[in-house]
């Protein structure tokens, strides 16, 4: 009796599903037949046994590059026109949850895109494929090995973009500084934004987030590092790291060259460089377009100064396989034309997007002619002191917990002693290092 | 007499226009943040009014992807999923106020409970009973939740309980099926909160985000948050643009209230008529 | 005596029968769309799953099974109660505010006096804005040096606190941006409640003298008991499920002072990758709301005036 009941329920359900999706097909196309905007769907290639289609994901051309990846995927077509390439683009904020959601209901993209943080969940929990069988020796090693995982390639560098001191040429000559060089020291660098301070109370020397990012590069321009060598267990505490994240706050709460929150007033690091208020920022190379933009004033880079030693950021964005996918020797095909060949290198810089990641510089030619700044080199010379991020498989958990200590030294409500002792009782209570 | 009418109005008016403008100040500022040429919704100092004001943001909405197609997309499953929730949940309110069958309290209180779950953590197992279903990719998968809106349900099983009985047993000595009862006396009693509802379901399907988002991967079925999301990059956001598309994207909304009001009129109505 | 018994079972089943075609298509949607998916959550909860895995594959309990130890690991580390604090301390200042604003809009907006149409449509602009962008512009407006907010204080001789950045204001910054985008709404609820009572009374009233607060306090409020009711528990819910507005504006800080359930929730599972912890979390978040939920209905009696 039950049973039918159950059967009968199941039924309706069926046939309400099997209505709504007929009409919900139906009624929702006939609007749309009048329009010549929309494409025929592409399903008509898979006609021709040889050709497949596969579907790949990403974040990275959301607000403003979908175009150039448009201009990227008819150009792979035209070297494989058996390969089409369906582009799904989704925003940075919501790209995680969607992806994680769509990898563990079992219908990920053939192949997609992850940033550095999430590439380490991914790998260590067996959801991608190893990236085997294709010439990778034209891409950067340094961003190669970031995705190799105990011998296993499972991501490609897409592209790059790392981190320079950039600065306020104007301000510089006003309070008759030399401007920054490439053997600068923190301690020149404290001199400077001292000497820029004194020339009014709304302006400020440097803005250095005191967040998780900036704190593993400047630990190891301190000899520094979060974890031991074999990434066995946490070393937040250091006695090199407390140093480092002293330095940093007490540019905030002793000489106040950078600014507090209240001195902020809400404006980001950014809008107070361009409002010319602030000396130095140390920034992403993604800034050079919205200052060449926005700034009134000259400015030029120079490659971050170091301690003990030099120490540059590198961000990386990779694509990945997904094991499951049917498509899996197609697929690889588009992402190693996509992160090597010259053509779609040439696109990316064309359209000033970001850095591809190849070892062979002479490729990037074209992006050194673009002024300001002047000194581009110094983009590629930073490359040579690359600190990498301390990737673990729980990399969000532990960069959150160190973020949030961080904080409330920066604000003064605990002591840098304090705050980074705590955080690495937190991340050693919650994160099993394996 | 005269004098103290004419102070009441003037005391009405001031604060109707007070609390009007701290309701709608943040939207000016989204308007002059739209006509702004770049992305600087933080420009400092403060542009109240675009120094050069330019179309070029709404403009941009228009080319970024195919405009009409995907508020097509929105409008077709915001409608069918108000009809749907409205169709549904009055029908179960009807039984849960006003037809006696057993457990009656025990099942809408099973019911509201669904209403306590964050989303957030049954958003994948739903996602899992989808793809069993084959729903991924369809309008239905967006479409079909609306069948059951705890929400909806219990607003409406609030109002029909403040139906006297009186009028539902008159129209059931008339001969009236309970179907009919529900229909002809029910319904037309619950207007003011059913043209409540069908603005608000109306403006929780055409906003939400997140789910259609999971579903509807196709692009060709995208709708509208979904495409101004891709505004959003990894190192930054063009505001002036996103603004413009909320803007554009709350245009509709706001015909169906100017539209809805019309039965808060006829619900004053029918509250003079009564007894 | 047995007679009876099944007469009245016979009785019942009728009336069941005859509320089952009204009730199928909710019960359905309730199967399939909140308690399929509500049983998988429970499951999980007792895993320690990572959100990545494919769910439920062969062997998933196996490898996963944890029993209650997510439950004891939140219920006995400090996180969970700084968390429970901040959502009670935005659910004080909020519920009282809300009700009041949202009561003050509704009894404007039940005058039919010219031009009200207008405020009609004002009012509810906030609520058809987006939170995504309503919580960007308020970011902006609420900056303390250069925001509209401190600027409008600073009329008054008023030096106004960073909001967002300090940890005294931040949550009540979130109260007030949460008011002025659910103010609307909840207005247009009590609208529909106002509406529907029976003129008669207020009518009634004038002849006997009464002035404009008496007949609000007397006729109006009683007779909106079941809306305000309503209004109460949806809102005490949301309270409890607050989330895009943190996300945009705070992301949980300055430290940690805006942390809550669904945005621990939420970074918990999507973030940290530990999809087992956040199910018992919001398990755990499920039951304080249903006992809230439940101490409201059981009090429901004393005020709530259903006119039948």
């Amino acid at each position: 009796m039950k049973k039918t009941k159950l059967f009968s329920l199941l039924a309706c359900v069926l046939v309400a599903v099997m209505l709504f999706s007929a009409c919900g097909t139906t009624s929702g196309e006939t609007p749309k037949t009048d329009e010549q905007a929309t494409p025929a769907p592409a399903e008509t290639s898979g006609t021709e046994p040889e050709n497949v289609t596969i579907t790949y994901c990403n974040f990275n051309s959301s607000g403003g590059n979908e175009e150039t990846l448009q201009k990227m995927v008819d150009a792979f077509q035209e070297e494989y026109p058996y390969i089409t390439v369906e582009v799904e683009t989704i925003g940075y904020d919501d790209y995680f949850t969607q992806m994680q959601t769509r990898v563990a209901g079992g219908t990920a993209p053939d192949c997609y895109e992850l940033n550095i943080e999430n590439f380490a969940a991914y790998a260590n929990k067996g959801m991608l494929a190893e990236i085997s069988g294709i010439d990778v020796s034209g891409l950067n090693e340094t961003a190669l090995n970031a995705f190799n995982v105990k011998g296993v390639q499972y991501g490609l560098p897409e592209s790059f973009s790392n981190v320079v001191l950039i600065y306020n040429k104007d301000l510089f000559d006003q309070a008759g500084v030399a401007y920054p060089t490439a053997d600068w020291t923190q301690d020149d660098l404290q001199a400077a934004a001292e000497a820029i301070r004194a020339l009014g109370d709304d302006i400020f020397g440097i803005w250095q987030p005191i967040t998780y990012n900036e704190f593993f590069k400047v630990v190891a321009q301190y000899g520094g590092a979060l974890l031991n060598e074999d990434k066995t267990a946490f070393s937040i505490n250091s006695p090199e790291n407390i140093q480092a994240a002293q330095a940093l706050v007490d540019r905030v709460l002793v000489s106040n060259v950078q600014p507090n929150t209240v001195q902020q007033g809400g404006m980001g690091d950014w809008d107070m460089f361009m409002s010319g208020r602030l000396g130095m920022i140390p920034t992403g190379i993604w800034a050079f377009q919205t200052f060449t933009e926005n700034c009134d004033f000259d400015w030029d880079i120079a490659v971050e100064p170091g301690s003990t030693q030099k120490a540059t950021h590198f961000f990386s964005n990779c694509v990945v396989l997904n094991p499951e996918s049917k498509n899996q020797e197609a697929a690889a095909t588009w992402l190693a034309w996509l992160t090597s060949s010259t053509r779609s290198a040439e696109i990316r810089l064309e359209a000033g997007w970001d850095l591809p990641a190849l070892s062979d510089m002479d490729a990037l030619a074209s992006y050194l002619e673009i002024t300001p700044p002047e000194n581009r080199e110094a983009v590629f010379e930073s490359l040579n002191y690359l600190a990498m991020p301390p990737v673990i498989e729980d990399y969000a958990l532990m960069s959150d917990i160190i973020g949030q200590y961080l904080a409330a030294a920066a604000d003064g409500t605990m002591t840098v002693e304090d705050a980074l002792n705590a955080a690495q009782a937190d991340c050693e209570a919650q994160i099993s290092l394996g | 007499m005269i004098h103290k009418k004419r102070l009441s109005a003037a005391a009405y008016y001031l604060l109707g226009t007070l609390i009007a403008v701290l309701a709608t100040i943040p939207f000016l500022w989204m308007i002059t943040t739209s006509l702004k040429a770049r992305g600087a919704l933080m420009s400092i100092p403060i542009e109240w009014i675009p120094k050069e004001p330019t179309l070029a943001a709404y403009v941009k909405v228009f080319s970024k992807f195919p405009f009409f197609r995907t508020i097509g997309n929105s409008l077709f499953i915001s409608v069918t999923y108000t009809v749907i929730t409205l169709i549904s949940a009055s029908m179960a309110a009807f039984a849960f106020a006003k037809l006696e069958f057993p457990r009656a309290g025990m099942l809408l209180k099973v019911f509201l409970a669904t209403m306590m779950i964050p989303t957030q953590v049954t958003m994948i197992p739903l996602f899992v009973v989808m793809n069993k279903m084959q729903l991924i990719n369809t309008y239905s998968s967006v479409i079909l939740p609306s069948i059951f809106r705890p929400f909806a349900i219990f607003l409406l099983v609030q109002q029909m309980r403040t139906i006297p009985n009186d009028y539902l047993d008159a129209a059931r000595i008339d001969g009236a099926s309970t179907f009919r009862v529900y229909f002809r006396v029910a319904l037309p009693l619950c207007r003011p909160t059913l043209a409540t509802l069908s603005i608000t379901t109306f403006m929780e399907a055409w906003n939400d985000y997140l789910w259609p988002l999971l579903m509807l991967t196709d692009k060709v079925k995208m709708t509208l948050p979904i495409a101004l999301s891709t505004l959003n990059g990894q190192y930054s956001t063009e505001y002036n643009v996103l603004m413009a598309g909320s803007l554009i994207s709350m245009v509709p909304i706001i015909l169906v209230y100017i539209f809805a009001q019309k039965y808060f009129e006829n619900g004053m109505m029918a509250g003079g008529i009564k007894g | 005596m047995k007679s009876e018994k099944s007469r009245g079972r016979r009785l019942n089943e009728r009336s069941f029968f005859s509320a089952s075609p009204f009730l199928t298509a909710s019960l359905i949607g309730f199967a399939i769309f909140y308690f399929v998916p509500m049983v998988i959550s429970v499951v999980i909860s007792l895993t320690d799953w990572n959100g990545l895995d494919r769910l439920l594959a062969p062997g998933f309990m196996a490898e996963h099974f944890i029993g209650l130890d997510n439950y004891k690991a939140i219920l006995t580390g400090t996180e969970f109660w700084k968390v429970l604090k901040n959502t009670l301390v935005y659910i004080v200042l909020y519920i009282p505010l809300m009700l009041m604003v949202s009561t003050a809009i509704a009894a404007l907006l039940s005058r039919q006096r010219r031009g009200v149409g207008v405020f009609r449509v004002l009012y509810y602009i906030p609520v058809l804005t987006s939170w995504v962008a309503s919580s960007l512009i308020w970011k902006s407006l609420l900056s303390p040096q250069y925001g509209a907010m401190n600027g409008i204080l600073a009329i008054f001789g008023i030096e106004g606190p960073g909001w967002l950045t300090d940890e005294k204001w931040a949550m009540p910054a979130i109260v007030l941006v949460s008011v002025w985008k659910d103010m609307g709404f909840f207005g247009l609820i009590l609208l529909s409640g106002m509406v529907g009572i029976d003129r008669t009374y207020y009518e009634a009233a004038e002849i006997d003298g009464a002035g404009p607060w008496t007949r609000f306090l007397k006729i109006t409020l009683p007779l909106l008991t079941p809306s305000l009711f309503y209004v109460l528990i949806v809102s005490l819910i949301n309270s409890f499920q607050l989330f895009p507005q943190i996300m945009i504006m705070t992301d949980g800080g300055p430290n940690g002072a805006t942390q809550v359930m669904v945005e621990r929730i939420y970074k918990y599972g999507f973030r940290y990758f530990r999809m087992g912890y956040a199910s018992a979390f919001s398990w755990i978040l499920f039951i304080i709301i249903m006992i809230c939920t439940a101490v409201q209905m059981r009090g429901q009696k004393r005020w709530v005036n259903y006119d039948t």
